[in-house]
């Protein structure tokens, strides 16, 4: 990010609840769970009171909303509707590449990519237009990650860019 | 030869008056300015309670606001145009301020944010330091990796400690709608919007014309086919009553103009007679505007409107000389004769007319000078010119056979000297009898707007916590400052009152900008530059902040810490401090602060809250305020009316030269007042101002009918034209009056209902309190 320089470290679990529910939970640096659903967003953070806002004020989330619960549900044409797809493959790896449609959208989330092994995603990259950038580490990869990780050394574990 | 000469002569001043008419109006048509402010018809406040009155039914923060609902079509559209709208009115100067739900960020100006230490409360419980600051960074840090990162990204470097956010949160009021899609929704699904408008509420053309505006953004949207646009308002019900009795106005003259045409046609049976009729009266109005633009700046359009109906005493007098031309004789001759009684009907009209100017209300005014200079360009024009003009021969009116067998008629029915007993007793009876209350002193009975749409004011005024504009807090002191310490003081109380239930919200001066001197409290509470430093440096230990980050932080603690405070003069030139000035104006020598509640369900115990709290300040009733402006101008014009009475009586006598025949021209006129008044009241109406104005015009009308009845000429030919006339007249001011009292706007029917009455009332005395009948039928 660019407010910090070092990168900022968060652990927990990311759950679809179906349709187009989905709930994160985090464990680590603090713990908070934050619910989407019905175009709202609701977090909660230990020893605070709740905070509800419109998903409309987070594209971040709508992207991963949309993109997650598109993944999830195989669903290609939801995919496309929101987002411009592109497949790399080499070998075993592939990189899905997702570009928001919506010019809105596009000015906060440059685009989200999908690196996965097989069957299995790996890591989930999302590009934001002002130069941040924020990896997930999937499935078994998420107890993986090195204690000063950086933008090279994470994009490798992933499997490598393509 | 001669005849040539003669119909020369008259073609020419028909021609000159012509030419003279036209260039009445040229000058009316290059001069005229119409005004439409309605607080010209109100009368001077005189208690320093009417002054506000006045101030703020016009200007005041509630009349302006206009509450506006978007339905029709899916949430997602109906938010879309509600944003859309929103944009658009924003950048329209003829508002304010529009709020619709949409939290604006921005909402402090960015050249005042330095300001926001001191104008938080933050600083009031606690201090800027060292775990403050940590608490607050680690906080950030969370957010950052929380789903409101997006939110915050922007705003890290400048305000760490998210005070914009608190400030927003403190100056959000308690009760707000729903907020769907991220704009406002009510109970029913509708989207809502709040806009205040530049202009005035009193003032019919600034609010058309912002609703103009507010209505073309609308439709300009590209997804507002298939929605629905309601508006609400003080504002948007003046525009509305203004073109409804535009409309009832125009539609009422169009058939009384008609109307009078077939009458004037039925009656002289020539339409050279109905045309040169027409002229003086058409004199009248046009030297009355002339007068009205030489003497006011400024015409306003009630005026007008209600001086043509008050000319229309005017057409009388080419009536009387159309009638009472005898069969060979000139029209010169007729009116010499006709001329001292004419006189006598004019300078009593313009008497009564005086009353009205005594009445000290400008717009009263207008129309006294409107309708008496009108009346007597109409009377003289009638006496020096219409003869000139009108036919040598004319039809005899005592010709026609109904009329005799009319009068015949008339003259046999019987006329106890009595008559007036039993008419006295009954006035009495059904004055004290009556149902409901005498006078009428609340004003918004008068409205003319249906019910449905006070209910739709009342729902979505109660849905957005719009403020109400019956009750205003009032709070005094010598300076803008002191208004704003002492604002402060009643904060407490007032969020007192909001937990017992007594008030759902208020809004205070000092909620938005606090005095100078807790301002410099805060100030001083702030660490200098090198102190706030090493706080920075001792909290960021360990936190992946990048170094500098937090300089523009820095640089704002400084700046508001040596800045000079804020006072309200430079705090109104941001958009939210817009709303400042709205609630802070200089009287005279002292500064008053104004403030909106919302919701109000107690009014004595929240009055009671504000009496105690020890500051200058109390609850202002703007009803009762109202009410008692109403009974005062009540009062001033009863007298002005009963000044003008007096004269009236005066002037009758010292004209007819006999008590006796005084008598028998005012008892009837008298009666037929007291008559017409006392039917109202049995009919359960109570009497506003209108009704007294009313019956003064009627009594006008009546004073000519009984002074030409009582004339003794002992000619039934002349008596027989003297009813013709009346009857004329009668059955005119009853086509113009009559269709007024079918109006649908409260204030029109009561003028049509009055008059009417009272024509009825005055012809039917006049006849049977006159008193040579008798002579007549010994003859």
């Amino acid at each position: 990010m660019r407010v910090l320089d070092k990168p900022l470290i968060v652990s927990g679990e990311l759950g679809w609840l179906g349709e187009d529910r989905l709930e994160r939970r985090v464990d680590t640096p603090t713990k908070e769970v934050s619910t989407i659903a019905d175009g709202e967003v609701t977090q909660q953070r230990e020893g605070k009171k709740p905070r509800t806002f419109s998903l409309t004020r987070a594209p971040q989330l709508k992207v991963l909303l949309d993109s997650f619960v598109a993944l999830l549900a195989g669903d290609p044409s939801r995919l496309s509707e929101s987002f411009d797809v592109t497949l790399g493959r080499d070998a075993d790896r592939w990189a899905l590449t997702l570009t928001p449609r919506d010019a809105r959208i596009a000015k906060q989330i440059a685009r989200i990519q999908v690196y996965g092994t097989g069957t299995l995603a790996r890591c989930m990259r999302m590009d934001e237009a002002d130069g941040d950038m924020s990896i997930d580490l999937l499935g078994e990869l998420a107890t993986k990650m090195p204690a000063e990780p950086t933008r090279e050394g994470l994009i490798a574990q992933c499997g490598g860019a393509m | 030869m001669r005849r040539r000469d003669v119909r020369g002569r008259r073609l020419g001043i028909l021609v000159a008056w012509l030419v003279a008419l036209a260039l009445l109006g040229a000058i009316v048509a290059t001069h005229l300015k119409v005004g439409t402010d309605l607080r010209s018809f109100m009368p001077a406040p005189t208690t320093p309670d009417q002054k506000l009155l006045m101030d703020q039914v016009g200007e005041g923060p509630g009349s302006r606001l206009l509450l506006v609902a978007i339905d029709g079509g899916d949430d997602a559209t109906k938010a879309a145009l509600s944003r859309g709208l929103a944009t658009a009115l924003r950048k329209d100067d003829a508002f304010t301020q529009v709020v619709n739900g949409d939290f604006d960020l921005g909402m402090l100006d960015t050249s005042l944010l330095p300001y926001r230490f001191l104008l938080s409360p933050t600083l009031d419980t606690g201090a800027l330091d060292e775990t403050y600051l940590a608490d607050e960074l680690q906080q950030r840090l969370d957010d950052l990796g929380s789903p409101a990162a997006t939110l915050l990204k922007g705003l890290l470097p400048r305000d760490p400690t998210l005070e914009t956010l608190k400030l927003a949160e403190h100056w959000t009021p308690a009760r707000s709608p729903e907020v769907r899609e991220g704009v406002w929704f009510s109970s029913q699904g509708e989207a809502l919007l709040l806009a205040q408008t530049r202009g005035a509420g009193f003032d019919p053309g600034a609010q058309d014309d912002a609703i103009g505006r507010l209505r073309a953004a609308f439709a300009a949207l590209p997804e507002s086919k298939g929605s629905h646009l309601t508006i609400s308002g003080p504002g948007y019900f003046t525009v509305m009553v203004n073109a409804q009795t535009r409309d009832q106005a125009d539609w009422i003259g169009r058939i009384s103009t008609i109307g009078f045409v077939v009458l004037m046609l039925v009656a002289y049976r020539s339409i050279g007679s109905l045309l040169l009729g027409a002229l003086p009266v058409a004199t009248g109005a046009l030297v009355g505007i002339v007068a009205l633009t030489l003497g006011f700046t400024e015409v306003h359009g009630i005026t007008l409107a209600f001086g043509f109906t008050l000319l229309g005493v005017a057409q009388e007098y080419p009536i009387r000389l159309l009638s009472h031309r005898r069969a060979g004789e000139s029209a010169v001759a007729a009116v010499r004769g006709l001329w001292p009684l004419l006189l006598t009907a004019i300078a009593s009209a313009c008497i009564a007319y005086l009353a009205f100017y005594a009445s000290g209300v400008g717009g009263l005014k207008q129309l006294a000078v409107f309708t008496i200079a009108g009346l007597l360009a109409a009377g003289f024009s009638t006496r020096y010119v219409l003869p000139y003009v009108l036919p040598e021969t004319a039809r005899d009116v005592a010709g026609m056979p109904w009329l005799a067998a009319f009068r015949n008629w008339l003259d046999a029915l019987p006329r106890p000297r009595w008559l007036p007993l039993p008419i006295v007793a009954a006035v009495l009876a059904m004055l004290f009898f009556a149902p409901g209350p005498f006078w009428q002193n609340d004003l918004s009975a008068l409205t003319p707007l249906p019910r449905d749409l006070l209910m739709k004011d009342a729902q979505l005024r109660g849905e957005l916590g719009a403020p109400d504009v019956r009750y205003l807090l009032i709070v005094q002191a010598p300076d803008a400052d002191g208004v704003l310490k002492a604002s402060a003081a009643l904060e407490p109380r007032l969020r007192e009152q909001v937990a017992k239930k007594h008030l759902d919200g208020f809004e205070l001066a000092s909620i938005y900008l606090p005095d100078l001197a807790t301002q410099r409290a805060r100030q001083a509470k702030l660490p200098d530059r090198a102190a706030l430093d090493a706080m920075l440096d001792t909290a960021l230990e360990g936190m992946p902040f990048r170094k500098d980050l937090f300089a523009p932080f820095v640089d704002d603690v400084e700046t508001a810490r040596t800045a000079p405070p804020l006072t309200p003069e430079v705090f109104s030139r941001s958009p939210l401090g817009q709303r400042l000035a709205a609630m802070l104006a200089q009287r005279d020598d002292h500064w008053v602060g104004l403030s909106t509640l919302s919701g109000v369900r107690d009014a004595s115990a929240v009055a009671a809250a504000v009496a105690g709290s020890g500051v200058d300040a109390r609850l202002l009733d703007l009803k009762e305020a109202s009410e008692s402006l109403v009974a005062e101008y009540r009062t001033r014009i009863l007298h002005a009316v009963l000044a003008a009475t007096a004269l009236l009586f005066v002037a009758i006598t010292l004209a007819l030269r006999s008590i006796r025949r005084a008598w028998h021209v005012l008892a009837p006129m008298t009666l037929a007042t007291f008559l017409v008044l006392a039917v109202e009241r049995a009919l359960g109406i109570p009497i506003s101002l209108f009704h007294l104005v009313a019956l003064i015009l009627a009594a006008g009308l009546g004073l000519h009918y009984a002074l030409f009845f009582e004339r003794d000429t002992g000619d039934p030919a002349e008596q027989r034209r003297t009813l013709h006339a009346t009857v004329v007249c009668v059955i005119a001011a009853l086509l113009v009056f009559g269709m007024l009292a079918w109006s649908s706007i409260p204030v029109l029917r009561a003028i049509g209902l009055t008059v009417a009455l009272g024509v009825g009332f005055h012809f039917c005395l006049s006849i049977l309190m006159a008193p040579h009948a008798d002579q007549d039928r010994l003859r």
